[in-house]
């Protein structure tokens, strides 16, 4: 096998090797209630992650997404009682329209994604804010179960989080692999001005990569909420850099039209590996953000595929 | 017919539409410094008060003038920094981890050293700014050398950063308490305090950078055009880690600025410097595919945020409503001053 032929395959080879040296230095990573809780726990993470690799796909970013998911932290808090399971949908339709705005501004005012998105994550916050008082909020246990106690249980061993999860990342790479959409999505990825010439309606598929970017934030923010049972304006602080992260050590690279779902899924278990690994190799807590840094570089290094970076390096 | 004659006098019109376009963010600053005392005049005309209009606007005074300018400088450092960044076409998102461990290894070394400007500590400034440098010239070492995008090196740099200054403090706090240093705030020449004169004289230092040496037109000439530039002979990457090592001084400015300000140096001394000041420069008008700008599109670029923070303080808008109004103003302004027949499309 040669050198070009392996190269794709460099995240996932990360990961083993990550996986293996973590393992080899302390056995008790590999015992298998402990990996589940791992998974589990990342999950509000992948789910927010699996969104914007749509917007990275596109060459975009969506910086709004850790804001969208404090809004619906709120949404879901606040209306829990009076809609019951439907606060689901209300999340929902809030993350597709802030997406769908998002989009707009960015494909008919051309104002880049970078700004956009992050104008409208503030937007996003002033409404939390707004909705909250400013307060965290709890929800009500019994009605909290009532509605949503199917998310957190357990079938055969496997938590319905991560169930959750797959379910989401099967149907986004139904929509990336096997749609017109999709195929959309890698046109306008892969060189814009191309897929403009043959004739594609670039902004109407833009547009909607925000809009399932959004949706997926909301799902994220819903599940967090749930899990945290409570709503915050600032309760998903810190996601925003991470799912970034996450995207791109998976192979998924601004540049857009390369990597994919699936890249992205691989990239949060990196995320959290090395994450984990700091607490499994005892790696003092003033240290750990330091070492985060420098092993996402070397992954980071290892993982691109420099051959699909198209022309410079910017 | 008429593209001909209009192309063979381009100094006809007074107005044309580049020329408006170029100029739209500073008549959006105008506006804003104009718009904020008309809603403390439309209050005070409510509840039947004598109002002037300007005269008597607690927005448009000297003392509200220095405040913005004090709460700006920082920013305005880390952002001249960055703008040198995104004329190149690259982006530079580690200024976050840079300003603290610049803040933090200076605080150190001045206390340490004496702990007032009139010993050696004074030997502190320097030593920051060489950190400065150093962590942009990694920076730009690792974006050049591993070839990893700019976005993604410089974001991990900003982690090791972050951790770096975590590392060194272990969480505390540094008071850097000396006069003399905080005669930055504390002593005001003609109403502003030195701190202002200080960005000023590196905002002059940047401009001449950027217009009158060859560094500066290289970092135009790569944002042009990459393959280009290249072609003709310029060594891209070198223009590429010169431009990273120049970013990080002028962070670390930013961040002594920050610690003047404040008296406190700690691991959260960069945070939020990222967003606003990445926000500021494309307010301003530099366009992030890089090529167009400078550091006076950036300075109106500080103010307008700054400006559009200070205001809605001001006329008293209320506090959950802030961070929306000024992400719905920073949409506007940046529609505003984007030429739209000169660009196909944006990411």
């Amino acid at each position: 096998m040669s050198f070009e032929r392996i190269k794709p395959h460099f995240p996932w080879i990360t990961l083993v090797v990550l996986i293996l040296i973590v393992g080899i230095a302390n056995p008790s990573f590999f015992d298998p209630a402990g990996l589940l809780t791992l998974v589990s726990d990342v999950v509000p993470l992948f789910i927010m992650a699996l969104g914007m690799t749509f917007a990275i796909y596109i060459g975009g970013i969506d910086l709004s997404v850790q804001q969208l998911a404090n809004l619906v932290t709120v949404i879901a808090t606040v209306y829990l009682a009076e809609f019951g399971i439907a606060v689901a949908v209300i999340a929902i339709v809030a993350g597709f329209a802030i997406g769908v705005i998002s989009g707009f501004v960015t494909t008919r005012l051309y104002v880049p994604s970078f700004v956009s998105t992050l104008a409208m994550g503030f937007v996003a916050l002033s409404a939390a804010k707004f909705l909250s008082g400013q307060r965290a909020l709890y929800m009500d246990a019994e009605l909290r179960d009532a509605s949503f106690g199917w998310m957190f249980g357990n079938t055969a061993g496997i938590p319905h989080e991560l169930a959750i999860a797959v379910v989401l990342l099967v149907v986004a790479w139904f929509l990336q692999t096997r749609t017109t959409f999709g195929r959309a999505l890698k046109a306008v990825g892969s060189g814009e001005l191309a897929a403009i010439a043959s004739g594609l309606n670039v902004d109407r598929v833009k547009i909607l990569a925000f809009a399932i970017s959004g949706v997926f934030a909301a799902i994220a923010g819903l599940l967090f909420s749930v899990k945290l049972s409570g709503g915050d304006a600032n309760l998903a602080n810190g996601f925003l850099l991470l799912a970034i992260v996450a995207v791109l050590v998976g192979g998924t690279p601004l540049t857009g039209g390369v990597g994919g779902v699936v890249n992205t899924a691989i990239g949060t278990l990196i995320v959290m590996v090395i994450r984990s690994a700091m607490v499994y190799l005892e790696i003092d807590a003033t240290q750990q953000q330091m070492v985060f840094g420098i092993v996402l570089i070397a992954a980071i290094a290892l993982t691109i595929d420099r051959s699909k970076l198209r022309g410079v390096v910017k | 017919m008429t593209d001909i004659t209009a192309q063979s006098a381009p100094g006809a019109r007074f107005l044309t539409r580049e020329r408006i376009i170029k100029w739209t963010p500073l008549l959006v600053l105008v506006f804003l410094v104009l718009l904020f005392p008309f809603f403390e005049w439309l209050e005070d005309f409510g509840a039947g008060k004598e109002h002037m209009y300007l005269a008597d606007s607690r927005f448009f005074s000297i003392r509200n003038a220095a405040r913005i300018f004090i709460a700006a400088t920082p920013a305005l450092m880390v952002a001249i920094g960055v703008t040198f960044i995104i004329i190149m076409g690259s982006i530079d998102l580690s200024m976050e981890g840079t300003v603290s461990v610049c803040a933090v290894i200076f605080a150190f070394a001045f206390i340490g050293w004496g702990g007032t400007l009139a010993s050696w500590a004074w030997l502190a400034i320097p030593v920051a700014l060489l950190v400065g440098a150093a962590l942009g010239f990694i920076n730009g070492l690792v974006h050049v050398r591993l070839k990893i995008p700019s976005f993604m090196a410089s974001l991990a740099m900003g982690f090791v950063g972050t951790g770096l200054a975590l590392l060194l403090t272990g969480g505390d706090r540094i008071r850097v308490e000396d006069e003399l240093f905080r005669s930055l705030l504390t002593v005001r020449w003609f109403n502003f305090p030195i701190m202002v004169y200080v960005a000023a004289v590196m905002l002059l230092i940047a401009w001449f950078i950027q217009s009158r040496t060859t560094l500066g037109r290289n970092f135009y000439a790569v944002g042009g055009g990459e393959e280009l530039a290249h072609a003709s002979g310029l060594n891209v990457n070198r223009v590429r880690i010169m431009g990273f090592t120049l970013a990080g001084v002028f962070f670390a400015v930013g961040a002594l600025l920050a610690v003047g300000r404040i008296g406190i140096a700690e691991t959260a001394t960069g945070n939020n410097f990222m967003f606003v000041s990445i926000t500021s420069v494309v307010v301003g008008g530099t366009a992030l595919w890089g090529g167009i700008g400078g550091v006076w599109n950036t300075l109106v670029g500080v103010l307008i945020v700054n400006v559009i923070n200070n205001g809605m303080v001001v006329i008293g808008l209320p506090n959950f409503l802030q961070d929306g109004v000024l992400g719905i103003l920073v949409i506007l302004a940046v529609v505003l001053s984007t030429d739209r027949k000169s660009v196909s499309f944006v990411k």
